[in-house]
């Protein structure tokens, strides 16, 4: 073979898996903008099958958006700070309607007010929330999560499932097994109607509540010390330190961020939906999970949007007509989503791709 | 017929990002020789290591070993073509002994799957068998006593620990042996020993040797060439002689150790 | 390298005696526990102790413990969709073996039916090894594409497929017209385990259907042998190369692939290997309670099972054997008898069976947090969790040391 070999000898050996992930990636990027083509296409179908079948089901997909989008930024919040799954971010959640609950509806009896009174009564069910979520989450990270920084990945993660056992079980033993529920608490009356269907208070609650909280929160994570303090020990958690933040008070701020948005999450659900069980928070933390995922973990944004996302295909696979798979598969549809990212875009949307091999 | 040049690489670049680890690197390693690649902290050296060994797949460029073209190709298929190394921080399997560690080194070599693993066939047996005499026989080839070997790696000393490690880069049966800093934290005694195993195991197991290295002693007692990184590009390349006299070098590399 | 029992003052030889001779007697305890049960034991002890077909349950439930610790203990990757495998040794045992397939006429081949009843009803024996066969694919076909994720990752994406699965089965009535599951109903008619009728012509102490004895001392035996194969399994291959690969990838899979190992193989083989023993024991417990349901199969036996690998002491097989028995007896047993001597010292009413998942969960958080190497942790383990591990990264330039 002589003294070494040629470039254009050594390319014609090149193997063929060399090539394999660069076409793999384009194979991947064509065959994800067709499907999203598809979506489209049919989305189209059927808003002009039902265009007042569609607004609704969108405006559903809108409110049940927003609580994804809630309860994900907690768990992207926790993970771009310690790289931990935190299992029990779904029973806070539960939590925060349970609690809320009681506020509005055992306590100060919101169901038998209205106008002013009402609305008074729902602020305090919203700040009682959102604080007992937010010190809950703090607590389970100081009580569960604190010692097993260190420690190889399983342990907190299995410790988180452990806590996520013992918050979603403690509801049960505080509220029982079964649904809490109330009558509707928002009147009917229309605000405006669009093509024959209505909408109130009672639709737009949750977009009136949901909007200004997010943006509060980015004003809190963008503009005040501790949001700063926050985004640096997600960064670098050495160097934050080195810099004179106190590492823990950021990660419980983490904590208390992510907790008291699951808990206006809660609210929310409990004021639109007026029920609430203890297992609420396995399937709802499980899809904002996914929405997470799906816009980036880490990203907040990208959580928000995600979020969004889920609450749309979730509805207009469950409420739109022509030619959708239909409620039963929608659980199977959004892990399916899940999976299909994890394996081909881990980043997510508006993640960071992460450029070392494996 | 064997190639003179057991690995060629050219132009390889490895970008992270934004950030050019290796930025057009030709680098070429005769079979047989010893050959040091040093510079300061950051040059790119362990990336450079991990693109030989298939743990990062350059961003351009090419590398031929042996012969065979690798880029794109796998871990455990490089280490089977080959290519065996040790690594700068160490990384035993602390929860199995010395002995295990050098076994799963010979991974690639042993060929017992799943069935023949159940059933316990003679082949198999014979093969566990033959493979735990060599594997003891690799340590004490490396200077480890025979005590240590049923400790768990983890509680072993430092100074047997590396002993370990080296022996399982051995067991891989490599014809291309890579060292991640070998002597970081070996006292003189222990350098000049360290030196003396090189060569030996170079002659007796027909390998061929490339160092990463900041014991500069080392470098240019062991090496027959050195190649010289800073911030990701090679800026000299050499006999030791040459490149601890090249100004560019000294410049660079501040840190050296004082060559007493 | 066996874990060995705590006697430091005991030499090696005597100790290996000592360990054999204490296997030899809970084996032999285990293998006459029912006749121990129906003759020797007081009215007592009896309230404590489960009878002979909980007793199969617990063993049942302990080979699928056995079975993860292939997954979590051995290869380290986090499974939280085990009952997956589970559910497809459930759903093979009822289309080899019930009139779930009555479409296709007749076949019976060694069954413990009667010739010409509808359906497939293959032997028992062959039925397990079909669920557990059918299973290992399905984890090759679930592992492929989801086991180069990175731990939590891995852990989410095996979650999903836990709930996919049964979702699938829900709605498996109904795929392009065809009914394939039977839908939310689940599937009944199921035949039982024996050795069918041709081999009890032939040897007439060995029952053709185990239904028809009058205790399930015959289902418990066959729940012990599986127990005794997937404990022989696990000694064999962890004293081999696929073994120590499993651990090294455990330990540090760079450095393993670094070392010849190919990671996706042997990750895969591991799954392949877990869910095997998944599939067998879904079949086994399947065949004896004569159907079965979507319902049965939720994120909570997965987690269950997981309970009991943590709680036995990851990889170490003794402890999982242990521990999977404890927790299930626990769970089938345990709590019952323990809320009925409760309610009966202190006059109460309280249901503890309802709230078994949460003293679970107290139990996996003090766990891990007190002693996250289990009851008899492998010597392994214990290096492993209690010590902090060095951060690394490939690629890292260390100052020089």
């Amino acid at each position: 073979m002589g003294t070494g070999v040629g470039t254009a000898a050594a390319s014609s050996r090149r193997p063929i898996l060399a090539l394999v992930p660069r076409i793999r990636s384009r194979a991947v990027t064509a065959l994800g903008i067709l499907l999203l083509g598809l979506v489209a296409f049919w989305l189209v179908e059927n808003a002009v099958h039902d265009i007042g079948q569609f607004g609704l089901v969108t405006l559903n997909g809108i409110t049940n958006g927003s609580i994804y989008a809630l309860v994900a930024i907690g768990y992207t919040l926790v993970y771009g700070i310690l790289e931990l799954i935190n299992f029990a971010h779904g029973d806070v959640f539960s939590w925060g309607a349970m609690i809320a609950y009681s506020v509005a509806i055992s306590w100060l009896g919101a169901d038998h007010h209205s106008g002013i009174e009402l609305f008074g009564i729902l602020a305090v069910a919203l700040l009682c929330a959102g604080a007992f979520c937010a010190t809950l989450n703090i607590a389970v990270e100081r009580v569960a999560y604190r010692r097993l920084r260190n420690a190889p990945r399983l342990a907190p993660l299995i410790t988180a499932i452990g806590m996520s056992f013992v918050l979603s079980n403690a509801i049960a033993v505080v509220y029982g097994f079964n649904y809490v529920s109330s009558e509707p608490l928002l009147s009917r009356r229309a605000l405006f109607t669009i093509e024959g269907q209505s909408y109130g208070w009672d639709k737009l609650i949750v977009l009136l509540i949901t909007v200004p909280t997010l943006m509060s929160l980015m004003v809190v994570v963008k503009r005040t010390r501790w949001g700063k303090a926050m985004r640096a020990t997600a960064q670098n958690r050495d160097a934050a330190r080195l810099m004179g933040i106190d590492v823990d008070r950021a990660i419980a701020f983490a904590f208390g961020i992510g907790g008291a948005l699951a808990g206006i999450g809660g609210f929310v659900y409990l004021v639109y939906f007026t029920q609430g069980r203890f297992d609420l928070g396995f399937q709802i933390g499980l899809f904002a999970f996914t929405a997470a995922v799906l816009g980036g973990i880490g990203n907040i944004l990208g959580a928000a949007l995600g979020g969004y996302l889920i609450g749309f295909i979730e509805n207009y696979n469950s409420g739109l007509t022509w030619h959708a798979p239909g409620p039963s598969w929608t659980e199977s549809l959004i892990f399916i989503l899940l999976i299909l990212i994890l394996v081909f875009r881990p980043h997510g949307l508006l993640g960071e791709e992460l450029s070392t091999r494996s | 017929m064997t190639a003179e040049l057991l690995v060629d690489a050219r132009a390889i670049r490895k970008e992270f990002g934004g950030l050019v680890a290796c930025n057009d690197i030709d680098f070429t390693v005769e079979r047989g020789a010893i050959v040091s690649l040093i510079g300061p902290n950051g040059a790119g050296k362990t990336t450079f290591f991990n693109m030989l060994t298939g743990a990062y797949t350059p961003t351009s460029g090419e590398i031929v070993f042996d012969g065979r073209d690798i880029v794109g190709l796998p871990q455990h298929k490089i280490t089977a073509l080959g290519i065996g190394r040790t690594f700068q921080n160490i990384r035993l399997f602390g929860a199995m002994t010395a002995l295990e560690n050098v076994l799963v080194g010979m991974h690639s070599r042993l060929r017992s799957g799943l069935f023949r693993s159940l059933a316990r066939t003679p082949l198999q047996r014979r093969e566990e068998k033959d493979g735990r005499a060599q594997a003891r026989e690799l340590l004490a080839y490396c200077g480890l006593s025979p005590r240590a070997e049923q400790q768990y790696a983890r509680h072993l000393a430092y100074g047997d620990q590396r002993r370990v490690e080296v022996a399982r880069a051995l067991a891989t049966n490599p014809k291309l042996l890579l060292l991640d800093e070998p002597t970081a934290g070996m006292n003189p005694k222990e350098t000049i020993a360290f030196v003396d195993f090189v060569r030996k195991a170079r002659e007796e197991r027909g390998l061929t040797v490339l160092l990463i290295e900041h014991d500069m002693r080392v470098v240019v007692e062991v090496s027959e060439r050195v190649t010289v990184l800073d911030y990701g590009e090679k800026i000299a390349e050499g006999t030791p002689d040459e490149v601890t006299a090249d100004e560019r070098v000294r410049s660079a590399y501040l840190g050296t150790k004082p060559v007493s | 390298m066996r874990s060995r029992l705590r006697l430091p003052s005991v030499p090696p030889a005597t100790r290996t005696r000592l360990e054999r001779a204490l296997l030899a007697v809970c084996f032999c305890t285990l293998a006459l526990y029912p006749w121990l049960y129906s003759n020797y034991l007081s009215t007592t002890l009896t309230q404590w102790l489960p009878d002979t077909s909980t007793a199969f349950v617990i063993l049942a439930f302990t080979v699928m413990g056995l079975g993860l610790n292939f997954v979590v203990g051995y290869a380290g990757l986090l499974d939280l969709g085990y009952v997956a495998f589970f559910a497809a040794g459930a759903y093979v045992a009822g289309w080899l073996a019930s009139e779930q397939f009555a479409n296709a006429g007749s076949v019976v081949f060694g069954g413990t039916v009667l010739p010409k009843t509808p359906g497939i009803h293959l032997s028992p024996w062959l039925v397990l090894l079909a669920a557990a066969l059918f299973s290992a694919l399905l984890g090759v076909v679930i592992g492929v594409p989801t086991l180069r994720l990175r731990g939590d990752y891995l852990a989410i994406v095996t979650l999903g497929f836990g709930e996919i699965i049964p979702q699938f089965v829900r709605n498996g009535d109904n795929l392009g017209g065809f009914n394939l599951t039977n839908g939310a109903f689940g599937m009944n008619g199921i035949d039982g385990l024996g050795f069918g009728n041709t081999v009890h012509h032939a040897i007439h102490t060995l029952p053709s259907n185990f239904l028809n004895e009058l205790d399930s001392r015959w289902y418990y035996w066959t729940a012990l042998a599986l127990v005794v194969v997937t404990i022989v399994t696990s000694l064999l291959l962890r004293d081999s190369r696929l073994g120590r690969a499993w651990i090294a990838i455990r330990e540090d899979e760079d450095a393993a692939a670094a070392m010849g190992v190919p990671l996706m193989r042997t990750k895969t083989l591991s799954y392949a290997i877990g869910a095997f023993f998944g599939g067998a024991a879904g079949a086994m417990i399947t065949l004896q309670a004569g159907a079965t349901s979507p319902d049965a199969f939720s994120l909570q036996v997965s987690i269950f099972v997981l309970c009991m690998v943590i709680l036995g002491g990851i990889g170490n097989v003794w402890g999982v054997t242990l521990g999977g028995i404890l927790l299930a007896y626990v769970n089938y047993k345990g709590l019952f008898a323990a809320g009925n001597t409760f309610n009966s010292t202190f006059g109460t009413n309280v249901d503890i069976s309802q709230y078994a998942y949460l003293i679970y969960g107290v139990a996996i958080v003090l766990f891990m947090l007190v002693r996250p190497e289990g009851l008899i942790p492998s010597a392994r383990r214990r290096a492993e969790l209690v010590e902090e591990p060095e951060e690394e990264n490939v690629g890292a330039e260390a100052s020089p040391a």
